[in-house]
């Protein structure tokens, strides 16, 4: 008994110990690992790379990932998905250096705060990027890139916005309900809002948008700016952001905003109180998993005031990644024209490269959508975005002008309320080293 | 045991006495091995240890470290002396949060101590299924808090939900629960109380039962009621336990995260974790998290976390006064 438990003791210990070095035997082989790597880069294609590949679920088609170690005989493509905060987990593990990917995959909201650390990546354009820039949308593109054209981000799929309606409910309401004629009619945010005071007149109950807060998002991102512009100054007094922001207050005045969340939005999407929404188009897989009566009664049409992106997201290559030209051939194949047609049938990506907006896949129509080939929607919508410049403390800053557009819901006026979002917004920024007037 | 501390602190005192005496003189024995001999023992609690100091002890002191740091999580750190603090200071979303945090805390905690107790007495009396009574009133506090935030999310939803339904049948106008400042704040209350009544009257349930019952028999018999009894000896005999648990309502409250993370929308790409419309529900705790997770802004996350730590430990100090105060009385 006394014997077993002392050998206990020893062994916990030896394992003890054994953890307690196994980061240090971590560091060493590390080093070993990235020289021969590198070596064996420059040497040729002809060794057997082993590539981690992170990314979240629904972020890349499982099917195509599977299939990267088929098409690459000398690549092993070891993919994880990882669950959670995405970022937070992506930023310690490479804080702590070990355990990094060879290639990872970083959402659209974080790639601004990334590329501040683009020196933590590889840029793409060493491997080889250029030759591949005309395939793939130029905003997007340049979404991936810093201000001093590094590229880090690959372009994985976009979030055109367009809007999401329904007929039968406009029709009531006398409005327009052909895709075209509804997208020449809404063409403006005052035609749109107009329309949204004749909904609720002839329809009571019922609302033109789900909230304020996603007409400023959208405003703000049909434009080329944002709150920083690329000689790191604030903007967020400008016209740009004071436009979105009296569209936003505007909503609030007339009354068409839904102010909805979680489950009511969901039932008012299905019971036609929220006959219209305007959203990117992976927004389409929340409204099908929420209409049950509404199946085949949904349509899409060109949103008012032009297609912003929301959302969307990029593959990149850390620098400590074994073999970034192995990541990178990886890569482009993982996100090629035929192989993104594939990811929007699988995972609903829509893709940014428009040679795949001509597949088969995208132009198929969708039967509840009612047989509309939204593609033709969606198309002509990711490719009419305006390039734009986000800065990595955009976000940041942006946060007190969402907060005063819900002031306004509850009553605040929308000059006291703008002030204050501005001198909040300028706070911020100048906290973040950005250069304030 | 419990019960007689509150009460007779003069007898305490001597009783202890004797038992001190009886034990103090084994470690004089032990004082004579060299410490080392008890290597097995000291071995046996360093588990605790050394996970405390890796998880515990050094992120503490790193945050410390951090505080005084601007750092975005990935580049070279910035050393920015006392600007972090002195922003803290000056940031009114901070102050807005600290307000919304202490109103949270008061709605959940007044109340949820409250029920444990009355909930307590009456598991106590119960004669038939205790043991179900007690798994189930503690089932809440081991249930996923996340799992549980989107049930509350759709009973506070406000046109679909149970609870405006109910106002409705009642014929009571309908509260947007979960856009309405005092609306968000009561639904993340609720959630909290819902989940720590059945801990705290389980730990009240242990304080009763070292209440003599002789103390109930002899009120009995002097013809005192069911409320006379709870409110002239439970109440009074439950002091201490009642007080350990406003403070651990107290630490726990003041750091309320969770709640208004997954009932206020921690997953929208714009604006994340902001406490929801009007950041009515943006606790502490919530805007460290958002400074530092999705701001990137460590520095200033690790200067707010102090703040907190700083906080917690003023109303720890303040409940421990309360203690004193009323011992000596």
């Amino acid at each position: 008994m006394d014997i077993t438990r002392r050998d206990l003791l020893r062994y916990s210990l030896i394992g003890a110990t054994g953890v307690a070095l196994g980061p240090l035997a971590g560091c060493g082989s590390d080093s070993s690992d990235k020289a021969s790597s590198s070596s064996g880069g420059s040497s040729g294609e002809a060794s057997t790379a082993d590539l981690a590949l992170w990314y979240w679920g629904g972020g890349l088609s499982d099917k195509v990932v599977a299939d990267a170690s088929t098409h690459f005989p000398n690549i092993k493509v070891t993919a994880t998905q990882i669950g959670g905060n995405f970022k937070e987990k992506l930023l310690t593990t490479m804080t702590g250096g070990q355990g990094v990917p060879d290639i990872t995959g970083i959402k659209g909201e974080d790639i601004a705060s990334f590329l501040s650390s683009a020196d933590q990546f590889v840029d793409l354009r060493e491997l080889g990027a250029d030759s591949l820039a005309s395939k793939y949308l130029a905003w997007k593109w340049k979404q991936g890139s810093t201000v001093d054209g590094k590229l880090i981000g690959f372009p994985i799929d976009i979030g055109p916005t367009a809007l999401y309606y329904r007929p039968d409910i406009y029709e009531q309401a006398g409005l327009p309900t052909d895709p075209a004629a509804v997208g020449t009619a809404f063409a403006t945010w005052e035609a749109f809002f107009d329309a949204g005071v004749e909904l609720q007149a002839k329809v009571p109950g019922t609302f033109m948008l789900t909230d304020a807060g996603g007409v400023f998002t959208l405003a703000i991102g049909q434009g080329a700016q944002r709150f920083v512009d690329p000689s790191n100054t604030f903007i967020g007094d400008g016209e740009h952001v004071r436009r979105a922001f009296e569209l936003a207050a505007k909503t609030v005045e007339l009354g068409i905003d839904g102010r909805l969340a979680g489950e009511d939005y969901n039932a008012a999407l299905d019971s036609g109180t929220l006959p219209s929404i305007i959203g990117a188009a992976w927004l389409g897989l929340d409204i099908k998993s929420a209409a049950k009566a509404s199946v085949g009664k949904w349509k899409v049409a060109p949103g008012p005031g032009g297609a912003s992106n929301i959302g969307g997201s990029f593959l990149a290559i850390p620098k400590s990644s074994s073999d970034p030209k192995a990541a990178f051939e990886v890569i482009t194949w993982l996100l090629s024209p035929e192989n993104q047609a594939r990811g929007f049938t699988d995972a609903s990506l829509f893709p940014s490269t428009p040679e795949a907006y001509a597949m088969p896949a995208l132009t198929a129509p969708d039967p509840f959508f009612g047989g509309q080939a939204t593609i033709e929607v969606f198309g002509p919508a990711a490719k009419s975005i305006p390039e734009f410049y986000e800065g990595p403390y955009d976000a940041a800053i942006a946060a007190p002008y969402y907060n005063e557009v819900t002031n306004i819901e509850s009553g605040k006026s929308l000059e006291d309320a703008w002030a204050d979002a501005v001198s909040e917004g300028k706070k911020i920024a100048k906290k973040q080293g950005v250069k304030t007037s | 045991m419990t019960a007689s501390t509150g009460t007779a602190h003069p007898r305490r005192a001597t009783r202890r006495d004797p038992v001190f005496r009886v034990t103090s003189a084994a470690p004089r024995r032990a004082r004579d091995k060299p410490v080392r001999s008890y290597w097995r023992q000291y071995l046996a609690i360093s588990p605790f240890y050394a996970i405390f100091l890796v998880f515990g002890l050094f992120p503490l002191g790193f945050t410390l470290y951090l505080s005084f740091q601007r750092w975005d999580g990935l580049g070279d750190m910035q050393f920015v002396g006392l600007e972090q603090y002195r922003y803290l200071i000056h940031d009114s979303v901070f102050w807005h949060s600290l307000r919304n945090t202490l109103s949270i805390w008061v709605l959940s905690t007044i109340p949820m101590l409250c029920i444990a107790l009355v909930l307590a007495t009456m598991l106590q009396s119960s004669v038939r299924f205790t043991g179900f009574y007690r798994i189930a009133y503690y089932v809440p506090n081991v249930t996923s808090i996340v799992s549980a935030a989107i049930v509350f999310g759709s009973i506070f939803a406000t046109q679909f939900g149970l609870l405006n339904a109910a106002l409705h049948a009642l014929h009571i106008s309908e509260v947007n629960w979960l856009r309405e400042p005092w609306g968000m704040k009561i639904a993340v209350a609720t959630l909290s109380t819902w989940q720590w009544t059945g801990y705290n009257a389980l730990i009240y349930l242990a304080g009763l039962q070292t209440i003599p019952t002789e103390l109930y028999e002899a009120a009995r018999v002097d013809g005192a009621g069911p409320i006379q009894c709870f409110l002239r000896i439970t109440v009074p005999l439950m002091r201490p336990v009642i007080l350990f648990t406003v403070i651990v309502s107290t630490v726990t409250g003041l750091q309320t995260f969770t709640e208004p993370q997954v009932l206020f929308g921690s997953n929208a790409s714009t604006n994340p974790n902001s406490g929801g419309p009007g950041q009515g529900a943006l606790t502490m705790v919530l805007y460290f998290y958002h400074q530092a997770f999705d701001n990137r802004d460590y520095g200033y996350g690790a200067a707010i976390a102090w703040a907190v730590f700083l906080i917690v430990t003023l109303f720890t100090i303040i409940n421990w006064r309360l203690v004193q105060r009323r011992k000596e009385a």
